[in-house]
């Protein structure tokens, strides 16, 4: 009979770590100083940039551009309050869900972000003073109002709904003058602009799915729409669309281009476009899913609809949740294409800042600061969608065989 | 032994005229591109009987039982189920799939819902029975099968002879008047699959009409009212348990039943 024995002494500890993996042998020492002053150096030179020789100043002044642009400082309550709205309708959700679910640790972030923002609004900027700490309030008003009474998201998608309208209304404006004065949709821009094209990917989900189901269509007619929609959209870069879509489309809907605003056109494209890709995530997804599931469905009797709602896509979608975030990411990046049809959203705000003439008297221009600036933010979003992602799939994941 | 010339007439593997008939299959032929898969079937099976389709692999029996519900179309031949039959028109198979319980190989179920879930889906969405309704037939059926504790779990934390008790109970609580399994017990570890043949021989005793493929002689000799063994796409041979494993008549049985046996 064979004694037990102690399992072997792990070694712990740093030490051991550093030993083990930066100084086993002289050549692999030799390439850890190597590195180590390399990286030194560049961090060094980087935060010499950003803490000493960087003019921060362009960045600083010109936060309503990089916000809103043009639209008219004295609406500003109208675009914080629809954010308020959105962030009191997310609380609701977040709320409900429990500190621990997907949209809380979606929203409370966002909330993090915006509380930042509105310390900074309360000291420097008189005129939001009260209306980003505002936004915030909204925010965590849904929230208390979520968490105190989770039935109330039952009430959600109609709240959505109703935020569409008056989230639109608000921006747009119904009077000439006066405190609901219009604001033409030529005049928004800046980080606003980019937001609302990304909701482009919202209403691309639905259609990119009928498309992937499109696809696997018996009827030649519909397979072969999809396929050819399919393969056309993703065979021209984004640039190209957007650039037919602001001539193409008023030619086809046989309007005046002018009447047509440029913000509804780049929308249409984004939209289409990321359909195209949506689809091909789906198939795949579909793709992934056991014939037997579907013969199991319809040998219980289910219709093909039914087979295809309730069994077939669900664990579909489950499987490229990953892929979609991916295209969401991508998609949140590549609004910044949309400045080639003339809007101006919050990358093409970092071009015209940094010519404004202030910074032209800067030594060495600004260009570096104020897009150093830029990728941070997009950064921070494209980052929290990605931990959101995988929170989603880890939820998901239950049960999976 | 049999070719095309020496052929003798078709095999009827109808049920003995006791019963009422509730399955009956006539000269079915089906082809997979080229390949003749099925030929001339003719079977019936009365209500209450038990039916064990066996045969090697390929035989055909999987394509043949899965013709029944319309999991394959057949290219020739009729099809009656419990007086309904089989043709393109989506109702009259949608109404036999009601009628018809399948148990497959590979279990299938759905990965993304509980087991309740998943016993419940088809008789909501089908049959349109209220969700209490729904709980409590499945609840019993769960029951029946040995595993009520497990109802809220997901199908990936089961066992695989747990999760085919679940699929069975599925079937079941649609209520159906024939039950097809699919060599139910061919994916199963050795020591589980006792606790779902189990399932199967007190079904059978309650007098469901069950269509089984099997590989497992043991439930065949002892639940099997009739034996069918099929090759390359044939019936070769229908007759009681008793005289099957005794004294088969054709060659090819004896030579399939000494291998196995």
């Amino acid at each position: 009979m064979i004694q037990p024995r102690p399992a072997p002494v792990k070694a712990h500890g740093f030490r051991f770590w550093l030993r083990k993996n930066l100084f086993n042998g002289p050549f692999n020492t030799v390439l850890t100083f190597v590195a180590a002053v390399v990286v030194a150096w560049s961090l060094y030179n980087l935060a010499t940039f950003i803490f000493v020789e960087g003019s921060w100043g362009q960045v600083w002044r010109n936060m309503r551009l990089f916000g809103v642009y043009r639209y008219p400082p004295e609406y500003l309550w109208r675009p914080l309050l629809a954010l308020g709205i959105m962030l009191g309708l997310m609380g609701v959700m977040a709320g409900a869900g429990g500190r621990k679910s997907i949209v809380a640790g979606a929203f409370l972030p966002i909330q993090g972000f915006v509380a930042v923002v509105s310390v900074v609004a309360i000291l420097f900027w008189p005129s939001v003073r009260f209306l980003w700490p505002g936004a915030l309030a909204l925010g965590f008003l849904g929230y208390f109002i979520g968490s105190r009474w989770p039935r109330s998201i039952k009430y959600l998608p109609w709240g959505w709904g109703v935020w569409l309208v008056v989230g639109y209304l608000l921006l747009s404006g119904l009077t000439t003058g006066g405190t609901l004065g219009k604001v033409p949709v030529r005049d928004w821009g800046g980080f606003l602009l980019t937001l609302i094209l990304f909701t482009g990917i919202i209403p691309s989900f639905p259609i990119g799915i009928a498309l992937a189901l499109g696809r696997n269509s018996k009827l030649p007619a519909i397979k072969y729409f999809c396929i050819g929609f399919i393969e056309v959209v993703r065979g021209a870069p984004l640039i190209m669309w957007l650039f037919i879509a602001s001539l193409l489309l008023p030619l086809i809907l046989n309007v005046d281009a002018n009447s047509l605003p440029a913000i509804m056109r780049a929308y249409v494209a984004i939209t289409l476009f990321s359909a195209a890709y949506m689809a091909e995530n789906v198939r795949g997804g579909l793709q992934a899913v056991p014939r037997g599931q579907g013969e199991a469905a319809r040998a219980l009797g289910l219709s093909a609809w039914q087979t295809t709602l309730l069994i077939v896509l669900p664990q579909a979608l489950r499987a490229v949740i990953p892929a979609i975030v991916g295209q969401a990411i991508g998609l949140f990046k590549d609004t910044s294409l949309v400045f080639i049809v003339g809007l101006v959203d919050f990358f093409k705000v970092g071009d015209i800042v940094s010519v404004q003439p202030e910074a032209l008297l800067v030594t060495g221009g600004v260009k570096l600061e104020v897009f150093l600036f830029i990728a941070v933010i997009y950064f921070f979003f494209a980052y929290r969608m990605s931990i959101a992602s995988r929170q989603l799939e880890k939820r998901l994941g239950v049960g999976e065989r | 032994m049999s070719d095309a010339a020496s052929a003798p007439a078709p095999i009827r593997a109808d049920a003995p005229p006791t019963g009422q008939r509730i399955i009956e299959i006539e000269g079915l032929n089906k082809w997979y591109g080229e390949f003749h898969v099925l030929r001339d079937i003719n079977l019936s099976v009365n209500r209450g009987e038990v039916v064990v389709v066996i045969g090697p692999s390929g035989s055909g029996k999987s394509t043949l039982i899965r013709c029944i519900n319309r999991l394959e179309e057949h290219q020739q031949g009729k099809i009656v189920v419990d007086g309904v039959e089989l043709t393109d028109d989506v109702r009259a198979i949608d109404q036999i799939r009601r009628e018809t319980g399948m148990v497959f190989q590979s279990f299938n179920l759905f990965p993304h819902l509980t087991v309740l879930d998943n016993i419940t889906l088809a008789p909501t969405r089908v049959r349109r029975w209220k969700k209490s309704k729904a709980e409590e037939r499945a609840r019993f059926f769960l029951e029946k099968v040995g595993i009520p504790e497990q109802a809220h779990k997901y199908p990936g934390q089961l066992s695989g002879g747990q999760q085919q008790r679940v699929a069975i109970a599925r079937s079941l609580t649609m209520e159906p008047k024939v039950m097809l399994f699919d060599e139910p017990t061919s994916a199963l570890d050795p020591e589980v699959i006792g606790e779902v043949l189990q399932v199967m021989v007190n079904l059978a005793k309650e007098g469901m009409t069950m269509v089984v493929v099997t590989h497992e002689m043991g439930f065949a000799r002892e639940v099997g009212d009739r034996v069918v063994f099929m090759d390359a796409g044939q019936i070769v041979e229908v007759g009681s348990p008793e005289h099957f494993f005794t004294n088969p008549k054709e060659a090819r049985t004896r030579s399939f039943l000494s291998k196995i046996l």
